[in-house]
């Protein structure tokens, strides 16, 4: 009977929470305004600076701004920086500020916010994660208020991308100089910012009224709910007490589309989904068997069934890449002729491969027991081994101590962050790989890197270390009311600079 | 009133035994009972409703047949229970009987061992021995097992510190039996009525353990089936199918109370014939 405790559980909390958003109600024109959101997690710190977890981002994506931002086709367009160049020997960056953009704290931007910035990241014992990717800065000089130049000891191209990104946000120098608790109170240039954090509650945001962008927010307030439960999410949208949910389980997609007061926004994530394979192992480290075992995974299949649908891929990139090639073609699902590859290699039946799988991702584990079935039928015995993640990571991940494994590689924006150390792990190397990926790292013109990666992603198509799956879809529930959300392409982060409510 | 009470609870007593051993039966015979291999997934044939194609329970989000799983589920959940069982059992006789019969420091030593396994909340116990030891069935066995020993080593003790002081106890040692003469003759016929209770009370409490570390992903490996990994994968259809919720629920539930049913059973029978004989005694 203890089994049924979490369902008891389950009503409590929503019983709970509808009683404390009506409470919070007041006045009915106002509430208009006032956007509810709902994520699925708590931030462990609000500095951007601090932390590599998504929620983190998700909530100071509204608070702070970044000197450019990834743009719909996959490029890199300006924000707090209107232009900006390279010098030719990709040695030195040069900046343009906006002008009269203002702090929440009402300082106005200048070039020495930008480098106290880069700095404290890049300052001794800082402990910032994103530490290495701003390690190509040597000096940050500020020739003018609105002129900021980076200096780099060597040429690094996805710099940019590490600038638009959550952790490129741009801090006030006082403040940064007072050593300010940022963690706890974020102070931005964002559309946003942080009045009041409930821990395990909420987080408010108010309308930041200097924004600088024209006509934006338009929403005064909105209200980030702290709800784990995904059911709750779900009701709490159904409702009407939430405008935006975070979390739509598989089971829940048709719910909320066929749901009257809410709709289904979908977008395609940068995630690769993949079943990585350990190339040290017998029998994968024979190219044979590697591609056998492409054939005989149905990838549209999975990622219907387990990851909620999807964009099959045919290499380690996602599809929306300005980067990506599309190698889909090579391995078709044809058990028949996988079964045939797996037999003139002489597999036999003592061969059984290990699946490691990170325990806590639960659709990692439903798409391990979809290729254990697929691999059954195809003549190779394979056994599920659920591991903690941290095991994952120290044993698989570093440790390489595998078969196969499944897990989804994160977006980054530029495919240096991809392809520098993604493979690592299946013990696959290739000389030409690696000389391409060092090249590409030194030119940032588009076409010539292009060219570089294009051959990058052929040559990881054709060998195989990994079944590439695909990138799955990610939802998010919105209300009917909700007008003009977006997400940020491959930051995966909302943007609520444009949304109104009906 | 008392007959009305007695028929009601001889039915369900006699329910109860029919349930398990029908359990016991279609686990055992598995292959021959369940109507579909509980592994071929048919991705074609997802969320069947009961009784179409042939399902009677109808099929999961990977298109296998519910009713199979259930049977094969069966298996690990009466593995967990009869081996658990079987280990708490013969460590709890052991350590309780050499502590019983010793008394002085080694009796104060087991016990105090005995006591610190019986601090902990069994559930994390079980976690904490699982996550050491790494996930899986067997790794579940044996920490259930090893939960449950105290409770066993405690009856054991008590009952022989009992009897070994009874009159016709020390005349025969007297006569100059063997300990383990002792044991066989007078000492185990007098725990063995608690132990069988105690036994069937902790194989209910490790079915319901079984199923919660396999619902947290910590027992049974998937694809093979249990009732608690089978309750853990419908948690996410729960408003699109929720009898796959509804059928492991209540497997789970009907095997912890039919063991309750038939250990109250036991219990009131053993202490009434107890009763009976010490009026005997009394009388005489």
């Amino acid at each position: 009977m203890k089994v049924y405790m979490p369902t008891a559980a389950i009503v409590g909390v929503l019983t709970l929470f509808i009683a404390g958003t009506a409470s919070a109600g007041g006045q009915e024109e106002s509430r208009s305004r006032v956007l509810e959101v709902g994520i699925a997690g708590e931030p462990d710190t609000l500095d951007p600076q601090a932390t590599s977890g998504t929620l983190t981002f998700q909530v100071l994506r509204n608070v702070y701004d970044t000197l450019v931002v990834p743009t719909e086709d996959g490029r890199i367009g300006p924000a707090l920086a209107t232009d900006w160049e390279t010098s030719d020997d990709e040695l030195r960056w040069t900046f343009t500020l906006r002008e009269e953009v203002r702090f929440h704290n009402g300082s106005e931007l200048s070039s020495q916010d930008v480098k106290a910035t880069f700095e404290r990241i890049l300052a001794e014992g800082s402990g910032s994660p994103w530490k290495e990717e701003f390690s190509a800065i040597e000096e940050i000089r500020t020739p003018g208020p609105s002129e900021v130049v980076f200096e780099l000891e060597r040429p690094y191209a996805p710099l940019l991308s590490s600038l638009a990104s959550g952790w490129g946000a741009i801090l006030p120098r006082e403040l940064i100089e007072e050593e300010h608790d940022f963690a706890a109170d974020p102070v931005g240039t964002g559309p946003f910012r942080v009045t009041n954090w409930v821990r395990d509650n909420r987080i408010v945001l108010e309308r930041h009224d200097q924004y600088w962008m024209e006509g934006a927010p338009q929403l005064d307030r909105v209200n980030v709910n702290i709800i784990t439960e995904p059911s709750v999410q779900i009701q709490g949208l159904i409702s009407g007490d939430l405008h935006v949910i975070d979390t739509v389980l598989p089971g829940d997609v048709d719910t909320v589309r066929e749901a009257d007061n809410a709709r289904l926004y979908r977008q395609l994530t940068a995630l690769v989904l993949v079943l990585a394979m350990n190339t040290d192992r017998e029998p994968l480290d024979i190219p044979e068997v590697r591609k056998a075992i492409n054939h005989a995974i149905d990838k549209e299949a999975v990622l219907d069934v387990a990851y909620t649908g999807g964009e099959v891929v045919g290499t380690f990139m996602d599809s929306q890449s300005p980067y990506y090639v599309d190698t889909t073609d090579m391995y078709p699902y044809d058990p028949d002729k996988a079964r045939e590859m797996l037999e003139a290699v002489g597999i036999d039946d003592d061969t059984t491969l290990e699946i490691a799988v990170p325990q806590n991702y639960e659709f990692h584990v439903r798409a391990a027991e979809m290729y254990d079935e697929m691999l059954s039928e195809v003549g190779l015995d394979t056994e599920i081994r659920l591991v903690d993640w941290s095991t994952w990571i120290s044993d698989v991940y570093r440790g390489s101590k595998y078969d196969l494994t499944v897990v989804g590689h994160t977006g980054k924006l530029d495919p240096d962050g991809r392809l520098n150390d993604g493979f690592d792990y299946t013990n696959w190397q290739d000389d030409e790989v690696d000389e391409l990926i060092e090249e590409a790292r030194r030119t940032s013109e588009f076409e010539t890197r292009k060219e570089l990666y294009t051959h990058v992603l052929e040559i990881l198509g054709r060998e195989v270390p990994f079944v590439y799956v695909g990138s799955p879809y990610l939802y998010v529930g919105l209300s009917e009311k909700v007008r003009g959300f977006e997400i940020d392409p491959t930051l995966d982060t909302y943007d609520f600079r444009g949304v109104s409510l009906e | 009133m008392q007959t009305l009470a007695s028929r009601v609870n001889n039915t369900l007593l006699y329910a109860s035994l029919v349930y398990l051993v029908v359990l016991v039966a279609a686990a055992a015979a598995a292959p021959l009972v369940a109507p579909f291999d509980p592994f071929t997934q048919d991705l074609g044939a997802r969320f069947v409703a009961p009784g179409v194609e042939g399902h009677p329970l109808g099929t999961d989000d990977f298109g296998r047949d519910v009713a199979s799983r259930l049977i094969y589920g069966a298996r690990a959940t009466l593995t967990v229970g009869f081996t658990a069982v079987g280990i708490a059992l013969s460590l709890g006789l052991v350590i309780g009987l050499s502590a019983g019969l010793s008394e002085g420091l080694p009796d104060s030593a087991l016990m105090l061992v005995m006591d610190a396994v019986l601090s902990f909340p069994t559930v994390l116990l079980a976690i904490t021995v699982v996550t050491i030891f790494g996930y899986g069935l067997a790794q579940v066995m044996v920490a259930v097992g090893v939960i449950f020993t105290p409770v066993f080593a405690r009856l054991v003790r008590a009952e022989t510190l009992a009897v070994k002081r009874e009159e016709y106890v020390e005349a025969s040692r007297a006569l100059g039996s063997p300990p383990l003469r002792t044991i066989r003759l007078h000492i185990l016929p007098n725990v063995l009525p608690q132990i069988v209770v105690q036994a069937s009370i902790t194989f209910a409490l490790a079915v319901v353990i079984e199923a919660s570390l396999s619902f947290l992903g910590l027992g049974t490996q998937p694809p093979n089936p249990s009732w608690g990994l089978m309750l853990k994968d419908a948690r996410n259809y729960l408003l699109r199918a929720p009898g796959l919720a509804l059928y492991p629920g209540i497997a789970v539930a009907l095997t912890v109370l039919s063991l309750n049913i038939i250990a109250d059973w036991l219990s009131n029978r053993f202490s009434a014939s107890a009763r009976v004989q010490q009026r005997a005694y009394s009388r005489r």
